[in-house]
């Protein structure tokens, strides 16, 4: 992949700036998001899980299988405040 | 394999980047160990407070004080964007007991030098529009501040490794060792003993088990903390707004809140803090659940209602994401940075609940001055283990 190529849409992150934060320690996912935002946005790393999943691979020679997922969390689509405080009527 | 170095710091959230960076600055030969990557536990499950106005005024608040006038500047020193933002913070008062006692507050914080003053009905919404209509004051300090707190912990980090000091990732500490006449000789980790004459526990919430190894009883406890993370939006609030039921959240008064049993239960009190990314976090809950991160979504979903009573305008704005991390909780709201008595040369910093953000700067230099002996910046005795024996 070349390196100005954007994997995270959401928060504008391209594979030179993943590559830097493995260079800097990242060796998952998470360590990913935490150091370049990929995957903080509004899809919540539903298009860049698995491209960065690919350069971690890559980078740091490992399985695919050895890089744990982020974390999944509440809410699986993105919802209202009103909705989530149960309140208002879902979509 | 084994190593030899100055200063061992156990932990490499906020506290321990934080104490590994000032020690390395003033010559000492640091290895910092962590057992996963750095800022994976508490730091990066937090939000990026510097706050002294939630703080009880005197030691706590000058303390905060301290912290804060380090963070001035350290963007410069670490030369790494923090994100930082000096925009001061204010809480919101709901009602006329609630501006009785933060007129109370203010005064006390006066008092002890903080820049602190309320603005009045007049005033609320031509500073934040946005706010509920029957808001009926903020209570505004001046030198509160906000960043990125991960960000914090990789310019510590970058900076420490640039002043020679060894970040040494996924490395357990199984052992800390003491000599027979009582002085701490290093730890032992998953890799091999790592020999140094001054041992630092920055674990946060992980602090008691690693100490109770060796026998030392540290009293901090894992209090979960949710936040919600919405999507990019127009803007809400200017700043960091906190509800004045905060305090009482908090401290764990019982009078007069005004909210129901279950808002209560769960510590639920509104903390709004936009991101210079256009999204804003909501919090904040407080339950001992033991060390479960899993998100409540019946916790959740009453933060989601007390930020809706202080901005109804966001009722429509989308939530992408909730998460949750464990605040290191000791019994008087205070951090441990302390020697361990009966075993010289090893000190523990931990146990900073919600502030460690906010006080990572003065912890480290205040464990650099302990290590190198050189006076204190403020008294130590209120931070001491011994407070606790």
């Amino acid at each position: 992949m070349d390196d100005d190529v954007v994997v995270c849409r959401c928060e504008e992150v391209t594979v030179r700036d993943v590559k830097k934060a493995i260079a800097e320690g990242a060796f998952d996912i998470a360590g990913v998001k935490r150091r370049t935002r990929a995957g903080m946005g509004i899809c919540q790393g539903r298009t860049c899980e698995d491209l960065i999943r690919q350069i971690l691979v890559s980078e740091l020679g490992i399985e695919p299988e050895a890089v744990l997922p982020d974390k999944v969390r509440t809410p699986i689509s993105p919802v209202t405040f009103e909705i989530l405080s149960g309140g208002g009527a879902h979509e | 394999m084994n190593e030899v170095c100055d200063v061992v710091v156990v932990g490499c959230g906020v506290i321990g980047a934080a104490i590994t960076y000032y020690l390395s600055a003033a010559g000492m030969k640091v290895i910092a160990v962590d057992r996963s990557d750095i800022a994976s536990g508490t730091s990066s499950a937090c939000d990026g407070n510097i706050l002294a106005i939630d703080k009880e005024p005197g030691f706590d608040s000058r303390m905060a004080l301290e912290s804060q006038k380090l963070f001035e500047t350290l963007e410069k020193e670490l030369s790494f964007d923090l994100e930082y933002r000096h925009l001061g913070s204010t809480l919101a008062v709901e009602d006329e007991y609630q501006v009785e006692q933060a007129a109370e507050w203010e005064k006390a914080m006066r008092e002890s030098g903080l820049d602190v003053r309320l603005i009045g009905p007049s005033d609320v919404h031509s500073y934040e529009p946005m706010i509920a209509e029957d808001v009926l004051g903020l209570l505004e300090c001046a030198s509160d501040a906000s960043l990125n707190p991960i960000a914090l912990v990789r310019a510590y980090v970058l900076a420490a490794r640039g002043n020679g000091a060894v970040i040494e990732e996924f490395t357990g500490v199984k052992d800390i060792l003491v000599t027979a006449d009582g002085r701490v000789a290093g730890v032992e980790t998953d890799l091999g003993k790592i020999l140094a004459p001054f041992v630092v526990l920055a674990a946060g919430v992980w602090t008691p088990e690693i100490a109770k190894r060796c026998g030392i009883c540290i009293p901090i406890l894992p209090r979960k903390g949710h936040i919600i993370v919405s999507e990019r939006t127009f803007r809400v609030g200017s700043r960091k707004i906190q509800e004045f039921g905060y305090l009482m959240a908090k401290f764990g008064t019982r009078d007069r809140r005004g909210v129901d049993s279950e808002t209560e239960q769960y510590g639920i009190a509104m903390v709004f803090e936009p991101t210079p990314h256009g999204n804003f976090l909501i919090g904040s809950s407080r339950e001992f659940v033991g060390f479960d991160t899993s998100c409540n979504t019946k916790v959740v979903a009453l933060m989601a209602k007390r930020a809706m009573r202080f901005f109804p305008c966001i009722k429509d704005i989308r939530v992408i994401r909730t998460y949750a991390g464990l605040r290191p909780y000791t019994p008087d709201h205070r951090p441990i940075i302390s020697e361990v008595d009966g075993t010289s040369g090893l000190y523990v910093a931990s146990g900073h609940e919600g502030d460690g953000i906010g006080l990572a700067p003065i912890t480290g230099v205040l464990v650099r001055d302990m290590v190198l002996k050189r006076p204190s910046q403020i008294p130590l005795e209120p931070l001491s283990l011994r407070r606790f024996a």
